[in-house]
């Protein structure tokens, strides 16, 4: 059932991702809909379907950047790990620390991206420093923003089955 | 599976995609991997879908604000449609005048091939690592094969996936490209920047070449992937880059934000001599 919930948040956040480039063309330089969905999934505090998910859906990214195989592979197993290391002695239970949590989780992404291609690629050509850092903490409030919106409508769809259930529940004691 | 065991996965997954993004980016040219190539089939429909549903609904948009505009424009069509057919004759008057000319020299021209048009389902112009994946039908493209717009040179395809295929820009960091200054004939080679606008580089251009902004620079055929003579940009800024080079600036030919429709261009096959005289020739 979890890998099915896990699968179906990728297969949304494909869609989300290939419709916002379509609509607005550098969506991708400001949201990144992949790690938003990898946070979210790691805040569930199991470190393993975490990290696998992580590889998953960096892998998928891969598939749509023309940069090396396995660069947001990499970064997205990692940040998935340590987000579900980090749920593990957290407690998050308002939209605020989710969104301090994603907004984090993006900036680490970025910083491992970052790094990675100033160690391994021949030529990086990344974008100067402080340009870099503006961009960067704009992405991590956007993706904190779309992590703290998706969480909260899930919580009110949560709310709602349950209660639907209740209620069905009450009707059929009363019958 | 306990912590410490996890760990451990962490630890050979990250060892396992660090060795790969470095052996990828070791390499002069851009390779592909089995899952990449999987994972383009598997998304490809997905872009593909989503690009058809997008143009579908703008379309309707489209065509409703623009009825009474249409009717003026047709007119014109058929008009430019005209002159451009007594165009094409005299140019082939002129073509047949070059080629009795080259034969008089001895001169054969570069081989070109045909161009033909395939879809975008997927462009990523503006992020950091830039993309675009093609829809090509039931006629796949290969690798390497160069991609064309009509205002000239868009990149050449890197992954093949059935009838997808990734494309790697020109502007991308790590693509270059043989280029040629139409006024002067100078060689040397363009290179993507990577850089956030997507601009151009010409490099190893002696500093004793005449070179002015504004100069158009074409690619020269000499790097075994595209043919001579396809618009790549134009020169913006010339500066002393250092001892022996001009370090310069392009705009590149083709505004890869607007794009919905490519052209591939097929490569005509190399002569039997040639085949016979260098087995490992690519054209």
């Amino acid at each position: 059932m979890r890998a099915a919930k896990l699968l179906a948040g990728l297969a949304a956040a494909v869609l989300l991702h290939l419709a916002g480039t379509r609509l607005w063309p550098s969506f991708p330089q400001h949201v990144d809909v992949f790690l938003v969905v990898v946070a979210l999934s790691a805040l569930e505090g199991s470190s393993l379907p975490a990290l696998l998910f992580g590889l998953l859906a960096g892998l998928v990214q891969d598939t749509l950047t023309s940069g090396p195989f396995g660069l947001f592979g990499f970064a997205d197993t990692a940040v998935a790990y340590g987000m579900a290391r980090l749920a593990q002695r957290l407690v998050i239970q308002r939209a605020t620390g989710v969104f301090a949590v994603v907004s984090f989780a993006s900036l680490l992404q970025q910083v491992i991206l970052a790094a990675l291609a100033f160690l391994l690629l021949p030529n990086p050509s990344l974008p100067d420093p402080l340009g870099m850092l503006g961009q960067a903490l704009a992405k991590a409030v956007a993706c904190g923003s779309l992590g703290m919106l998706v969480y909260g409508l899930a919580g009110r769809f949560r709310l709602a089955i349950e209660a639907r259930r209740r209620g069905r529940m009450g009707r059929l004691r009363l019958g | 599976m306990d912590e410490r065991r996890t760990g451990y996965l962490l630890t050979v997954l990250l060892l396992g995609q660090l060795v790969l993004v470095a052996i990828e980016g070791a390499r002069s040219t851009r390779s592909h991997t089995y899952a990449e190539v999987l994972g383009l089939r598997i998304l490809g429909p997905a872009a593909r879908l989503v690009s058809i549903a997008g143009g579908g609904a703008a379309e309707v948009g489209h065509k409703v604000r623009l009825q009474g505009q249409l009717l003026d424009e047709n007119r014109r069509l058929h008009r430019e449609v005209e002159e451009l057919r007594l165009r094409l004759l005299r140019l082939g008057d002129i073509e047949q005048e070059l080629a009795r000319l080259g034969d008089a020299v001895r001169y054969s021209a570069p081989l070109l091939g045909e161009i033909r048009a395939v879809d975008v389902v997927y462009a990523d112009h503006a992020s950091w690592l830039r993309s675009l994946v093609l829809y090509t039908g039931s006629r796949a493209a290969a690798v390497n094969q160069p991609v064309l717009s009509p205002a000239g040179l868009v990149g050449r395809v890197v992954v093949v996936a059935g009838p997808y295929a990734k494309v790697q820009l020109v502007t991308d960091r790590a693509a270059s490209v043989g280029g040629m200054i139409l006024r002067t004939r100078r060689q040397g080679v363009v290179r993507g920047s990577g850089q956030e606008g997507g601009g151009l580089s010409l490099d190893y251009v002696s500093l004793a070449a005449d070179v002015r902004p504004g100069d158009s620079v074409l690619t020269a055929g000499i790097d075994g992937v595209y043919p001579r003579g396809i618009p790549v940009g134009t020169v913006v800024a010339v500066e002393a880059g250092g001892q022996l080079f001009h370090k310069i600036r392009l705009a590149p030919a083709v505004d890869l934000g607007a794009l919905d429709q490519v052209y591939l261009l097929e490569h005509a096959a190399p002569p039997q001599e040639l085949v016979k005289a260098i087995p490992h020739a690519r054209r």
